[in-house]
This record gives C-alpha cells, sequence and structure tokens, in this order.
C-alpha cells in the first residue's frame, strides 16, 4: 500500500493534469452553434439548397418587431428611432419600418431610375405621355402633397423614384399610420433582416441582444413594449429554455446524486474522488475533440455528456467491490477484465459512428470512446491509489442481506422473456400510429401562442413564408433574372386567383440586361426630350427651363452600362436580391419568397409549367427527408454497433453461452422500453435513439456483473450494492428529466429511465448464475 | 416653379379635431382626406395615393392651421400663425404667416377671404412665389378664366363678378 505522502502527491499530479487539460481543451476547442453541422450531407438537390436555407435563407433570418403599449405617436417615433439605430448596426443587413426613405436610391441609382422602373415598358418619353404627367403634377402642386413632391419635380417629373419605392416596398404591407406601419390593433411593426444565420443560436442571440439594447435606449421606450417573433427568435428561446430548465433539473439530480452516494459508501473523501474518473474521461474527450477536429457542435458535448454518464459505473464498482484485507488497487485488479470488456465492447461499439459519415456523429464517437477509455483506466491505475484506506465493506450494508435473498428466491422462469419478447412483437406489428418522428420541429416545439401570434405578424406585415420557396435555376445570374422577369405575369395571374398572398421575385430589385438595354433604347436623346417637354407644357403654368435636370438625367441614363447584381449589391437593397440570388456549382439559382401560400398545388403545378425554369420548394418535405436519410445512417451504424458489441462479449467471455446471457437481457430490455413507448403513443425521434443506445451500455454492465460467476455471498451482495447504487442513481438524474415539460429532455430522460428499469429486472431474471 | 396661379373650385370640410376634407370640382375632380395623421389624395378611378403628415412635417402645421380656421378655433390658430386682419365684416380678409420655421421655409402666407360667417377664397402663397387658389361657398359657381392674373384672382377672391 502507498505511503500517506505518496497518495497526496499522487493525487495532487491527477489535479494538476486534470486543470491542465481543461485549460488545453478551452483554449483549443471552438463550439459551433450552427445546426447544419450536425445534420448528415445532403443528397438531393433540394436538401443541399435546403441545408444552406437553413439560416441563410431571406426567410430565416427575417425578424417580426412588433411595439405597442403606448400612444400611437409615440410608437410612430420609437419605430423610426429603433429603424435609425438599426440602421447603423453591423448585425443587421436591412430594417424597414414603411416609412418613406429617400436614401434609398442614392445619386450613383437615381439615374439608373428609367432602367428598374418598368415604366418605359409601357410608355414612352413622348409630348402625350409627359403632357399626360405634367397635368397630374399639377394637380399635386394643389394637393397636400404638394411640399412633399416639391423638391422632386424638376429632376423626376415622372415620379420614377416613387414607382421605385413603391415596387420595391414588401409586397403587401401593413397599413400606414404617422409614417410608419402599424398592425390593425394598433402596434407599430417593424422588418428586419438579420446577418447571421437563422438558426445559428449564437448570432442571432447576439442581434437579439442588440436589438433590445437599442430599443431600451431610446427615449419613452420605457413604457411601451418590443415584441419579437420570427426563426431567429424562435432559435435563441428554445435554447434558453432548454439549457434553463436543463440546468434546474441538473442541479437538483446532482444533489440527489451527492445524497445517494453518501448514503452508500458514508464518505466524503470516497464521494469527491468518485468523481475524478468522470471528470478525467470528459476532459480527456473534449481535448481529444480539439486535437483531432479543432471544433465541435454544441450538441455533439450535450450528447456526450450523456452518453459518458455511463463512467459513473466505474467508481462506483470499485467502490462497492472493495473488501476487508485486501486493498484497493487488488479490487480495482479484480474488477479489471470484467470493467475492462465493458469499455472494450462500448469503445468498439462506438467506432460504428464512424461508419455514418456524419460529422456531429463521428465527433461523438472520437468524445465518447476517448473518455470511456482514459475514465476506465483512471479508475484501474490512479482512483484505487489515492482512495482512503479506511472503508467500509459494502456488503455488510443493512437490508442487503435480505435483499440479495429477497433477489435469490425470486422465481425465475425460463419461459417469461419468450413470452415477453412474443408480447413484445405483437405489439410492435400490430399498433397504429407512426412509428418515427420526422419533424425535428415537434421535439422543442414553439409555444403555441407565440406561433399564433407569428402567425398574426406575418399576415400583418406579408412578410414570407418560411415553409415554402420558389427556386429559379439559371446558368447565369443574370438568366435567373431573366427567368424570373418571364414568371412575373403567370404569378401575378396565381396572385389573383387567390392561390398565394404575394411572391416576391428577384427582378423586382433588379431587371435583366436585356430588359435594362430595351428600356434604354427607348430614352430619347436631349433635343425630341426638349421638344416633347415643350410641347406637353405648353398649356401648362410650369416655368421654361424647370425640368433641365430631368433632360440631364435622362440624357446621362442613356449611355450608362446596365446595372448587373455585383454593381446593384451596393445599394440599399443590394443586401435583399443577393440573398435571393445563389451561386451553386453548376449554375445560378433564384430563391422568390412567397407569402400567405393558400393553394400549393396550383403553384407547384405552375411550377411545372416552366419547363424545369421554375419549382417549388417545400422546406418541411425537404428537412423531412434529410431527417429520414440521418435515422437510417444511425440505424445502420447502431445495427453494426451491437454486431460489434456481440462478438467483442463473446470473444472476451470465450462462452457463446455466457455471452447469450449477458446479451440477451440487454437486448430484450432494449425492445421493451420501444414497446412501452410505442404503446403510449411516442414516435420515436434521434434523441430516443441516442438514449436507447445509453440505456443499452447501462444494462451491459448490470449483465456483464450479474453473469460474474462470484466466490461467496459476500461478493455477491457487493455486486448487489453497486448494481442497485448504479440503478437508482441513473433513475433518479434520467427519471427527473422525464418529467420535464420540454419534449426533447422527456425523449432522453424517459428512455434512459425505462430502460435502467427494464434492464436491471431482466438481468436478474437472465443473467444471474442460479444457486441451488 | 409656375408662372401664374393654380385655381380651384371646391369645398373645404371640417370634419372633426384633427380632420379635414377638399373636394376640387374644377377643373378635375379629387378628394383629399386628413385624418389621423394620414392625408389620402383620390383623383378619379385611380388608387389612392397616401402619405404619413410625418413625412412631410411642415405640412402637419398647415394643415392644422386649415383645420383650426374651419374649427373656429382661435387659440389654436394664433399659436401657429401670426394673425392680420383687415376689411368689414361684409367682406374680410384674414392673413396667416406661419410661426414655425420649417413650414415657413415651404409656405409664406395663407389667406382667407370671406363674408359675414362663411369663407370664400382660400390663397397659398408658397415660399417660391407658386399661388394656390380654392373658391369655395358662393364663389364654387364662378367662372374662372384659364390663365388669370395676379389682379383677376384678387378680384375673383374680394366677391367681384368678374365678365
Amino acid at each position: 500500500m502507498p505511503g500517506r505522502s505518496a497518495r497526496w502527491i499522487l493525487l495532487a499530479a491527477w489535479l494538476l493534469a486534470l486543470a491542465a487539460l481543461g485549460a488545453f481543451a478551452i483554449h483549443a476547442l471552438r463550439i459551433g452553434t450552427d445546426l447544419r453541422s450536425f445534420m448528415p450531407p445532403p443528397q438531393t438537390a433540394d436538401q443541399k439548397l435546403l441545408m444552406d436555407q437553413i439560416g441563410e435563407g431571406p426567410g430565416s433570418r427575417l425578424l417580426l418587431l412588433a411595439i405597442d403599449g403606448a400612444p400611437e405617436a409615440q410608437l410612430a417615433d420609437l419605430s423610426r428611432g429603433l429603424a435609425d439605430r438599426l440602421h447603423s448596426d453591423a448585425h443587421f443587413e436591412q430594417v424597414v419600418n414603411g416609412a418613406f426613405d429617400p436614401a434609398t436610391l442614392d445619386d450613383r441609382l437615381l439615374a439608373y431610375r428609367y432602367l428598374l422602373s418598368p415604366t418605359l415598358d409601357r410608355h414612352t418619353l413622348d409630348a402625350t405621355y409627359l403632357g399626360e404627367q405634367l397635368e397630374q403634377r399639377i394637380e399635386d402642386l394643389a394637393s397636400p402633397a404638394a411640399t412633399l413632391l416639391k423638391p422632386l419635380l424638376p429632376r423626376d417629373p415622372t415620379l420614377e423614384t416613387l414607382a421605385l419605392a413603391e415596387r420595391w416596398a414588401p409586397p403587401k404591407p401593413p397599413a400606414l399610420r404617422d409614417g410608419v406601419w402599424f398592425s390593425a390593433d394598433g402596434a407599430a411593426l417593424l422588418l428586419a433582416q438579420t446577418g447571421g444565420t437563422g438558426f445559428d443560436p449564437a448570432a442571432q442571440g447576439a442581434a437579439i441582444d442588440a436589438l433590445q439594447a437599442a430599443f431600451s435606449a431610446l427615449p419613452e421606450a420605457a413604457t411601451a413594449k418590443l415584441t419579437l417573433s420570427g426563426p431567429g427568435y424562435f432559435t435563441v428561446l428554445i435554447n434558453a429554455n432548454t439549457r434553463a430548465e436543463a440546468d434546474r433539473i441538473g442541479a437538483v439530480s446532482t444533489l440527489g446524486f451527492i445524497l445517494l452516494l453518501l448514503l452508500a459508501y458514508r464518505s466524503v473523501p470516497s464521494l469527491l474522488l468518485a468523481a475524478l474518473p468522470v471528470a478525467s474521461g470528459a476532459l480527456a474527450g473534449v481535448a481529444t475533440l480539439a486535437l483531432a477536429f479543432g471544433t465541435a457542435h454544441g450538441i455533439t458535448l450535450a450528447f456526450g455528456f450523456t452518453l459518458l454518464g455511463v463512467a459513473q459505473e466505474y467508481p462506483i464498482r470499485l467502490l462497492s467491490h472493495r473488501r476487508a484485507g485486501e486493498d484497493a488497487l487488488a479490487s480495482a485488479r479484480a474488477l479489471w477484465p470484467l470493467l475492462a470488456t465493458a469499455i472494450v465492447s462500448a469503445a468498439i461499439a462506438y467506432l460504428a459512428f464512424f461508419a455514418s459519415g456524419v460529422s456531429g456523429l463521428q465527433q461523438l464517437a472520437v468524445f465518447t470512446i476517448a473518455g470511456l477509455i482514459v475514465a476506465g483506466l483512471s479508475t484501474r491505475h490512479l482512483l484505487p491509489r489515492v482512495l482512503p484506506a479506511r472503508f467500509r465493506d459494502a456488503a455488510d450494508t443493512p437490508g442487503l442481506v435480505r435483499a440479495a435473498t429477497f433477489i435469490d428466491h425470486l422465481p425465475r422462469p425460463r419461459w417469461l422473456p419468450w413470452l415477453l419478447l412474443a408480447l413484445a412483437l405483437l405489439v410492435l406489428w400490430r399498433l397504429p400510429g407512426p412509428l418515427w418522428q420526422n419533424d425535428l420541429a415537434a421535439l422543442t416545439p414553439v409555444p403555441p401562442d407565440l406561433l399564433l401570434r407569428d402567425a398574426k405578424l406575418r399576415g400583418e406585415l406579408g412578410a414570407p413564408d418560411v415553409r415554402y420557396l420558389l427556386i429559379l435555376d439559371a446558368p447565369d445570374a443574370d438568366c435567373v433574372l431573366a427567368v424570373s422577369e418571364a414568371l412575373e405575369p403567370g404569378l401575378d395571374a396565381l396572385v389573383k386567383q387567390g392561390a398565394l398572398d404575394a411572391a416576391e421575385l428577384p427582378s423586382r430589385y433588379l431587371p435583366s440586361l436585356a430588359t435594362q438595354r430595351a428600356r434604354q433604347a427607348k430614352l430619347p436623346d436631349a433635343a425630341t426630350l426638349e421638344s416633347a417637354l415643350a410641347e406637353a407644357g405648353r398649356e401648362l403654368p410650369f416655368r421654361s427651363g424647370l425640368f433641365a435636370p430631368f433632360v440631364a438625367d435622362v440624357e446621362t441614363a442613356r449611355t450608362l452600362p446596365p446595372l448587373t447584381p455585383a454593381e446593384f449589391a451596393r445599394s440599399p437593397f443590394g443586401a435583399r436580391l443577393a440573398s435571393m440570388l445563389v451561386q451553386q456549382d453548376d449554375g445560378w439559382l433564384g430563391l422568390a419568397t412567397l407569402s400567405g401560400v393558400h393553394d400549393a398545388a396550383a403553384l407547384d403545378a405552375f411550377a411545372e409549367s416552366t419547363q424545369g425554369h421554375a419549382r417549388l420548394l417545400d422546406l418541411k418535405t425537404a428537412s423531412e427527408s434529410l431527417v429520414i436519410a440521418y435515422r437510417e445512417r444511425i440505424l445502420r451504424a447502431l445495427g453494426l454497433a451491437l454486431g460489434l458489441l456481440a462478438v467483442t462479449v463473446i470473444v472476451a467471455l470465450r462462452s457463446l453461452r455466457r455471452a447469450w446471457h449477458v446479451l440477451a437481457p440487454m437486448s430484450l430490455a432494449t425492445l421493451l422500453v420501444l414497446v412501452v413507448e410505442r404503446a403510449s403513443g411516442i414516435s420515436l425521434s434521434l434523441f430516443h435513439l441516442v438514449a436507447l443506445t445509453l440505456a443499452a451500455g447501462l444494462g451491459l454492465h448490470y449483465a456483464l456483473f450479474f453473469e460474474r460467476p462470484v466466490a461467496d455471498a459476500a461478493e455477491g451482495r457487493r455486486t448487489l450494492h453497486a448494481t442497485i447504487v448504479c440503478v437508482l442513481s441513473a433513475l433518479l438524474v434520467f427519471g427527473l428529466q422525464a418529467w420535464s415539460s420540454l419534449p426533447v429532455l422527456r425523449a432522453i430522460g424517459l428512455t434512459v429511465a425505462l430502460g435502467v428499469g427494464f434492464h436491471f429486472c431482466l438481468s436478474i431474471l437472465m443473467a444471474r448464475e442460479r444457486r441451488p | 416653379m409656375l408662372e401664374r396661379p393654380l385655381i380651384l373650385r371646391g369645398e373645404l370640410e371640417y370634419l372633426g379635431p384633427g380632420k379635414l376634407g377638399k373636394r376640387v370640382d374644377t377643373p378635375y375632380q379629387e378628394q383629399t382626406t386628413v385624418a389621423d395623421g394620414t392625408a389620402s389624395v383620390r383623383r378619379g378611378t385611380r388608387a389612392p395615393r397616401t402619405f404619413a403628415l410625418s413625412q412631410a412635417p411642415e405640412l402637419e402645421g398647415f394643415l392644422r392651421g386649415f383645420t383650426a380656421l374651419l374649427g373656429g378655433d382661435a387659440g389654436a390658430l394664433a399659436r401657429d400663425f401670426e394673425l392680420a386682419a383687415r376689411g368689414s365684416p361684409a367682406s374680410w380678409q384674414l392673413t396667416l404667416k406661419p410661426r414655425d420655421s420649417r413650414l415657413a421655409r415651404r409656405i409664406s402666407a395663407i389667406q382667407v377671404d370671406g363674408t359675414g360667417s362663411a369663407a370664400r377664397c382660400f390663397r397659398t402663397r408658397d415660399a417660391d412665389g407658386d399661388l394656390n387658389v380654392l373658391l369655395v361657398d358662393a364663389l364654387a359657381d364662378t367662372k374662372v378664366p384659364t390663365r388669370p392674373s395676379q389682379p383677376l384672382v384678387d378680384a375673383l377672391c374680394r366677391g367681384f363678378k368678374v365678365p
């Protein structure tokens, strides 16, 4: 037995090594939050697009804002103030609140107005058209609009700037009051497009924080209320809720876990030291991720820590199996063959995740394998050397003899497992209802009242639907714009028929080069325009020479090179257009957003009729197909893992019969969990599968240890003690999660808790050595 | 901007606090409604052009003046405008000069001519000298010349029959 001082030195060295590992891990590992790195590689074109759309699509980056709770004039001021502040905020690409923004057309674009506006498609700047326009301007000058329009007239008598501002406003804008958008129930409305991707909780969180800070910094903001909605806001909200609830449950279950271990081992030092192997495993896992990948997804870590829960069994086994007259190292040595079998078989099983081809799952495998091995080795070699020499033999725990006798005398009918299996298969075969939950959103649901509010705001603002997109396909960006122009009449007809409320095509912002050139060709030269103007204004009271700036602008426009998407990108609406034009390996895509889709079938039929130029993308269907593909990979990986596990156990135990005693209860228990969840009407998701894997890992331990031949009754009681402590702690931690209000936590908690129960009972029933 | 005055015939209506209606009958038909901080101008069968008064803050003062005038709110009128009156109850003239500098940059004065309790002519002179005339009430039937001169407008507003 090592001396007292040697113990302390080893402990200090261990802790130092952990601290160093932790510092390295924190320094070297970047934690990603973008959901896409946890998704399988997309296969179909729609899935590829979906991956781009998750986050980067125009719809998913849009935040809907409503301000209410104050008099209308104050709300309008707040809306203008907020828009002003957000205009200069790097988190936001575009903020609109309905206010006429004179900066919409800067000086550079102003001359382009005749190329951008559709006016010249229907008219020419001849004496007839100009005469009509000038007459209307006279009427405008006598109306209250005069003060507004007067500064524009000399340069823009046909009011092309207003025509463009109208064209670039959202397709179905809300009512204007006090110069800004208002909802029917009197809230000021705004739309904000974030720069960060929509399903990146970190980027969205930063944007929303900036937004709320900007709002509360406004004077008079105190009495008013800012309401947010949109995919980005939901992502942040759900993340915060899930984390808060997980933290709450985690705090309670940690406390219970500590009490349980204190009760089981009556020793504070043992309790503290027992935490070290798992801590070592977790830090080693993180450090390995840092070395191997440099980055890890937040979900990888969350799942990884869950799966590493298995490792908490190692120190518990060691503590329970110590016996009088033997030092801890000897106990560890005696336990090791079995622990090593468990660790190696689990590690080999997790190798199967590598075959999944999903980087998130590969990271998970690396983390878990490294964590399990380090936790196991430190339980074998380090923990026994630092444990206090004095301990209480677990075999002498009061009541344990009676419990052991009770369990020994339980009837163990050989037919019972077969009956359970038959019943389970019958239930699985006959049960109605979908087996799989493909809608990932169902696991992290947005509260219904928020969804209702979102639908209402979306309707009022005419904001695009996040589910449907019209995809335009063309060899280059300009061809996308030409296709978009060609689709305009058909879509307008569909809007009239009521198939949808509005569509927003890329050509709304920028016409194709050909269209721009055609408009340019219709512009008259200066002399022709002068004489047309003179004829048009002959009977009107405009001063002669008033429209010289107009004539100069038209002359400039005649020789301008047409605007390309790249040139347009620098304009205030450039970001909007850029988000609608996507470059791909073999061409360009245009994304037209649709608002208020009532008849998806009609839109689909319309898209079909365009000879492949356009198609309707249903993001929900595409994402569900992605989830199905993902699950198939996981299921294949798990099937492979099960095979590897069986082989490892058979090799380690060198006996088919003994391996059967270990593997049969584990497999049947997993099946029973499935049956119970299906019978309760639960459809299975990826989270259920991860939880089943963890439960199977725990069940493997129970079966391995119960199956182990023991020398005497006391050793049998120690095994029972260790297993009961393990079962109770797992039930405590995951049973609490099963009561969570969040479906994702409930899915994991319920599955593991059920699994632990079934694995324990079936291990007793099927794995334990029969004693006379 | 304009070489000669614009003359319209029509009606101004007071529709309650902050609300104003203006109807033009000739030379074209137009209906303007101002309410809840928004002005809406409808001409013929075309869709109305709507804009917020806050887009042109000076416009708000201008319409507030008209509303106060039609609503008979002398206090509100005196707050926003310097007032000067002359003439007799049978033929009076009220001149309003905006106090607000933003409004003054666009509009130099509003002149209202009337008789008894009825106004018959509103003249709005823009800062650049352009003149808008709205003939209402008794004068709404008067024939308006196509190329009116300043003295002619003056005579019309003061109630003289123009040959």
